[in-house]
């Protein structure tokens, strides 16, 4: 098994790397292409000719969808399941025997015939149920479809067209602008302050910078490279040629990746698969035994290929299917109220038993928002309040100095609000400007106030925007006091650029020269700011002198024509994308859950630590290999890796790693942080999960997260920034992308468990008293005690309900402070609840029906002991006149009419035992009492609907000739009741005992 | 946290299949060591022995309440069927050829072994179109009316031992389905006919075909040991022109409100069959 994945491992290193390389040399040889045409004008671009082609060549520039499975076949496959097949082998037996019963003129009976249209149709519905759910969630490609723009500027021939974005071919020369999306994978050729957002496809929160150099060699990481499906945020022209088209593309590849991954089968799947193929082969060993069986007696052929067919009817639970569907959808009916939507069914269970959740960063435990988080001045830092709906603490704003240093983050800022957003909280507002200015925008909304206003009062004379040379903004205001004529220069920067222009620092209030004692604090200060994942910009201004730069003075940005030194230090803003408020304490309860937080994000390790040690993936205390070799003095390598709680691997490192390393590494530290990984890595770290036994759910909203979305046992998309890859991949979708309703998830998938558990206790129970007759009818020859048709009335209309609403039932204990369960030890359906529902509850259940039955015979003339052995008169269609144990001669249709009586009084027996059994299924270890009888109303009802229907069925005119229900006398409904209550005191018994003597031999056989 | 996640051991894995029947390193069958196996065998021994012993004493309690005469509940049968004897609803027989009709002979004559003068000596000679009752009597034996033989005069198998069939005039008996406490109203008697377009002489024994009212009610195969039901005989007279044709006869109880029209049970207050006789 491990030699298989290590296998695959291998290969999918080979094709990575074959992948680059024919990317490298793709590159060069258009490289090569357009060099040759490049004319000293400009660019000329292909030709068109020259394009077509090419076009010809690679095919358009669009995803295409893999090839799949064809969807008849997908079809047959949901109706070519373990019990489908045996259900359709019992249907073509009714047909056959229904046949032969045709042929020799004797239709009296259409029994055989409805049977089989019956199993045919419940097996047509579950599969055309089961086709619909898979239907929805694999149309995958077509999400990276809606990503992609349709049209784009292209240069051929020299001449700009706008195209149809499909017909770009590799070589091809495109014109970019903010706002546009990337049609391709492109490298730059020339931009002005391009930026792009690459959120999606590596979690990086802020735009990204394209400049014409290389500055990487991955593509990645390398400034020259635009990517296909991202979006140009600013920049005017920029030109870049294509270098990837369609399916070749980064997105083409992670689309491929993902659609390439198989889904992985749930745990609740393989759960039901596992007892469904036991059931199967259950029901086929009944059947062939009595098969035998019965043509050892001496039956005919036929005649024993229907009582295989009856056995089968009798022992398969053909509800069971609907029953799980029902319960699983009802909880995601549930978890939808709560805000997690749930595409995959079978999902719902899985976050149940979830062990390890690997979660992206970005947009997920944090806000996607650059938001102040710190600010140094007066030699203090002060933290900011980050949480989403300013509930958090201040800090102390009465310093002179915080007033100077909101003055330069208010006025040296280009961003502005969207016009009419008055209703909306300031952190919600749209804001035109990028990530960083943004923040401080509203930053100073919150802490100033009016900003528009603020800045309407000190008019701006001059202003030079942020450029990469520099790394410095400038701009130069009035004083908002008319008799003060100087002006005032603001300045925001890169603070170690800042820093080098002061001469004077601002503490409280006071300007004291910078020494090295303040030059000092200034670098401890931007240490820990740095330290702590923050991005962090130093403020400094200065009053002009007023006779120097009189008012009306003409200060030109270009030349410079104002200080640029000397100015006075004022403090530092750090910024972060801060976690949301409720992470912290989500990832706290799933530590409580016995389940692992992993953090899997695109972006730098230093900011991964720090959010990861914000929400409490990294634990207080818990250190890192470098961590105590920092703390010791030791090299890293002399670390014992086992001290270190915490481990953050970066991309790089992860890609020097093996699989076996990989799993060491996540065995033998419990916090672990990923960073810098790429969406082929995320892969492989929620594979290295699998591969430990760990049952893994993702977390994630951009397209790099798409495949590992889809790998995991069950993907967790965010609703309001997750890209539609995602969110296609995915197996749940958290509408108000809050982690900690992924905690509602797992605690609603860890109580359907339970209560699936108790559902199928349930359904598996009856299944004994219908097969029970069959066995009887055939070793001891009575007349037939239940119908086939009959069973199928308890299995597909009274017992639906009463199952369902078992998964209405309320959790037995603290769920949330268990172990998530194993999945190989802690099976649903298990050694002890099959035996104790078959041969213990079942068997009372059987002993109920026949009590009830020999009633009915004996109470209408025919006694026990005649009735064994009297089989075959008793069917013989020409015998109208057989004795009963009075005297009395009975007809054909006057016995056939008793036999009804006894499928009915049988049904009305496993009835009575079932509402009982209901009952006790409520609770596995409490007393149904703790528990409480009527708090579960929708069970009480179940009940009553049972009841009725049962009371419908019997005694609805018409039923005798069409289902085979007689109306029977009142009193055989009560003769099952001593049975009920047995089936009830019974398995009080047998919860005191489990609840009194915890690991006792009884605990052992009889919990399950 | 980590150490849940344990590799399965593969070692494990490969011999883990043979271990399920016997694993010899624990001694365990079916995963189970022998004193396992004895405790919760015993249990299930205890446990099943308790059922049974429950279901016995319900079966025990059920069969006390029941009466040894009349069963408590009658409403399965609440007319009763017809029946011919012999018992074939598809006769066809070659009426020089004994062989092929001696089996519904013999049958004919084992079934009328019971109405020998013999047997039928011992009972009662009751009075006619009355109801024989005895509901009030203290002695749960009751009597029985005789019904000889000789009633069925030509199709008695007394004067023709052939029953009719040598001479291709074969003879039916019609019996009604005994049923307890059953009281016909009326006057019932056996009506049969041929659907065919020529009327078909037939003769009834006793005459007219009739069913006399002093052998109803029965009291019960325990009260009423020695009760035989009335008989009706049918002759049918056939001809030449109806010699190597299937004839199709229906008879039916008539004259009381016993049902002879149900459409689902064909043999309550009726019965069809055919005849082919070939000469």
């Amino acid at each position: 098994m491990f030699e298989m994945d290590g296998e695959m491992d291998k290969k999918k290193k080979k094709k990575k790397k074959i992948n680059k390389k024919e990317k490298m040399e793709g590159m060069k040889k258009e490289m090569d292409i357009v060099s040759k045409r490049q004319t000293p004008q400009g660019f000329r671009g292909l030709t068109s000719a020259f394009a077509a082609q090419v076009l010809e060549r690679d095919g358009p520039n669009e995803l295409k969808p893999p090839k799949g499975t064809p969807e008849y076949v997908k079809f047959a496959r949901q109706l070519a399941g373990g019990l489908q097949c045996l259900m359709w082998v019992a249907a073509c037996i009714c047909f056959i025997a229904f046949g032969i019963e045709l042929a020799r003129g004797n239709v009296t009976c259409f029994d055989n015939l409805y049977l089989a249209i019956t199993l045919i149709a419940v097996v047509v519905v579950t599969g055309c149920f089961g086709y619909y759910q898979e239907f929805k969630s694999t149309n995958i490609i077509a999400s990276f479809k809606n990503l992609v723009p349709q049209q784009a500027i292209v240069i051929r021939d020299g001449q700009k067209n706008q195209i149809n974005a499909h017909q770009l071919v590799v070589g091809d020369l495109v014109e970019i602008k903010g706002g546009d999306g990337i049609p391709a994978d492109i490298r730059i050729i020339t931009s002005q302050a391009c930026k792009v957002d690459n959120s999606s496809l590596t979690g990086e929160s802020e735009p990204q910078t394209r400049t014409p150099e290389c500055t990487h060699e991955n593509p990645l990481e390398t400034r020259n490279i635009a990517f296909f499906s991202t979006t140009c945020m600013e920049g005017t022209v920029t030109t870049g040629m294509i270098i990837n088209t369609g399916d070749r593309t980064i997105i083409g590849r992670i689309a491929t990746l993902a659609s390439g991954v198989g889904n992985e089968k749930t745990p609740i799947a393989i759960e039901i698969e596992h007892f469904v193929d036991i059931i199967a082969g259950l029901a086929i060993f009944f059947g062939f035994t009595f098969f035998v069986v019965a043509m050892f007696i001496g039956y005919a052929f036929l005649e024993a290929m229907i009582f295989f067919m009856a056995i089968v009817v009798a022992y398969v639970p053909e509800g069971l299917l609907a029953t799980v569907t029902v319960c699983l959808s009802l909880t995601a009916k549930r978890l939808a109220r709560k805000n997690c939507v749930v595409k995959n069914l079978e999902a719902v269970e899985t976050l149940g038993s979830t062990s390890v959740i690997c979660s992206d960063k970005t947009g997920t435990l944090t806000q996607n928002r650059m938001t102040v988080a710190h600010l140094w001045f007066d030699n203090h830092i002060h933290a900011a309040d980050t949480t989403e709906d300013q509930s958090g603490k201040s800090f102390d704003q009465s310093s002179e100095t915080w007033r100077s240093l909101a003055r330069v983050a208010s006025l040296c800022n280009r961003a502005t609000f969207r016009p009419d957003q008055e209703g909306v909280p300031i952190p919600k507002r749209l804001v035109v400007g990028d990530a960083s200015e943004t923040a401080l925008l509203k930053f100073t909304e919150l802490t100033v106030g009016n900003i528009v206003d603020y800045r309407e009062r000190f008019k701006k004379a001059v202003e030079l925007p942020f450029n990469s040379t520099n790394k410095f903004q400038v701009s130069i205001h009035e004083l908002d006091d008319p008799l003060d004529l100087r002006y005032l220069l603001v300045m925001k920067g890169a603070p170690e650029r800042i820093l080098e222009r002061c001469s004077t620092i601002l503490i409280k209030g006071q300007e004291l020269p910078l020494d090295e004692q303040w030059s000092e604090a200034f670098q401890t200060a931007y240490m820990d700011l740095g330290g702590l994942g923050e991005r962090v910009l130093g403020f400094c201004h200065l009053h002009l002198n007023e006779k120097e730069y009189p008012r009306g003075c003409p200060f030109d940005p270009d030349e410079m024509n104002f200080p640029t030194s000397g100015l006075c230090f004022a403090g530092l803003i750090s910024m972060i994308d801060p976690p949301r408020a409720t992470v912290p304490d989500a990832v706290m309860k799933c530590r409580t859950a016995g389940i692992r937080v992993v953090m899997v994000t695109g972006d730098h390790p230093i900011t991964a630590r720090a959010i990861a040690a914000n929400v409490g993936i990294i634990t207080e205390g818990s250190e890192t290999v470098e961590d105590i070799a920092q703390r010791k003095r030791i090299p890293v390598e002399q670390v014992n890796k086992r001290d270190a709680r915490a481990c953050v691997i970066s991309g790089g490192q992860l890609k020097d790693m093996s699989s076996d390393e990989l799993d060491e590494a996540l065995r033998s530290h419990p916090e672990m942080v990923f960073a810098r990984t790429s969406p082929q890595q995320k892969l492989i770290i929620v594979e290295s999960c699998q591969r430990l036994g760990s049952i893994v759910a993702v977390t994630g909203d951009g397209v790099n997260d798409s495949p590992a979305l889809k790998k995991a046992d069950i993907g967790v998309a965010m609703g309001i920034a997750g890209s539609d890859a995602a969110k296609n991949a995915a197996d749940m979708i958290l509408l108000d992308d809050n982690f900690a309703s992924i905690v509602t998830g797992v605690e609603q998938g860890r109580l359907i468990f339970d209560n699936l558990k108790k559902s199928i206790a349930y359904t598996l129970t009856k299944n004994i008293p219908e097969l029970t007759p069959y066995l009887i009818y055939i070793t001891v020859s009575v007349p037939l005690p239940l119908g086939c048709i009959t069973i199928l009335f308890i299995e597909l209309a009274t017992d639906i309900y009463p199952s369902v609403s078992l998964a209405y039932e309320k959790a037995e204990s603290d769920i949330m402070n268990l172990k998530p369960r194993n999945p190989r030890q802690h099976r649903l359906v298990n050694e002890a609840l099959a035996v104790y529902s078959y041969f213990q509850i079942g068997a009372i259940q059987s002993y109920a029906g026949f009590t009830d039955y020999f009633a009915a015979m004996a109470q209408e003339g025919w006694f026990p002991l005649l009735c064994v052995g009297l089989r075959p008169q008793w069917e013989d269609v020409h015998l109208q006149d057989l004795q009963d144990s009075y005297g009395q001669e009975w007809t054909f249709s006057q016995r056939l009419y008793q036999q009804y009586t006894c499928y009915t009084v049988f049904f009305v027996s496993i009835e009575i035992c079932q509402i009982s059994d209901v009952l006790i299924r409520k609770t596995r270890r409490l007393s149904v009492f703790q528990q409480g009888f009527f708090r579960n109303r929708v069970l009480v009802s179940a009940i009553v609907f049972q009841l009725l229907l049962g009371n419908l069925l019997c005694y609805c005119p018409g039923m005798p000739n069409i289902f085979n229900f007689m109306p029977i006398r009142v009193q055989w409904w009560f003769v099952p009741v001593p049975y009920g209550i047995l089936i009830f005191v019974y398995d009080e018994i047998r919860k005191l005992g489990v609840r009194r003597f915890p690991g006792s031999w009884w605990d052992q056989e009889l919990y399950y | 946290m980590a150490s849940t996640e344990d590799k399965p051991a593969t070692k494990e894995n490969t011999s883990s299949w043979k271990d399920s029947f016997y694993n010899p390193r624990t001694g365990e069958v079916m995963g189970r060591t022998a004193s396992s196996w004895a405790l919760i065998l015993l249990f299930y021994l205890v446990f099943y022995c308790f059922l049974a012993g429950m279901f016995a004493l319900t079966m025990w309690v059920l069969l006390i309440s029941l009466d040894d005469y009349v069963p408590k509940y009658q409403d399965r049968v609440p007319h009763p069927g017809l029946v011919i004897r012999p018992n074939s609803l598809d006769m066809s027989f070659n009426k020089s050829d004994p062989l092929k009709y001696v089996q519904y002979v013999k049958h004919l004559e084992s079934f009328l072994q019971r109405y020998n003068d013999s047997q039928q000596d011992n009972n009662e000679d009751c009075p006619r179109g009355e109801y024989f009752l005895q509901d009030d009597t203290e002695d749960m034996n009751k009597k029985a009316c005789l019904f000889k033989r000789g009633f069925l005069s030509l199709c008695s198998g007394l004067s023709d031992t052939n029953f009719g069939y040598s001479e291709g005039k074969p003879c039916v008996l019609l019996k009604m389905n005994r049923i307890i406490g059953l009281k016909p109203r009326g006057d019932p008697y056996i009506n049969c006919t041929v659907k065919k377009e020529g009327p078909i002489q037939m003769q009834y024994f006793p005459s007219e075909g009739r069913i006399d009212k002093m052998y109803f009610p029965y009291y019960g195969k325990k009260a009423h040991e020695n009760y035989v039901q009335p008989l009706v005989a049918v002759k049918l007279l056939l001809t030449k022109d109806d010699y190597n044709k299937e004839l199709p006869v229906e008879c039916r109880v008539e004259g009381t409100d016993l049902r002879n029209n149900d459409e689902r049970d064909k043999f309550l207050g009726r019965v069809t069959f055919r005849i082919k006789v070939v000469e």
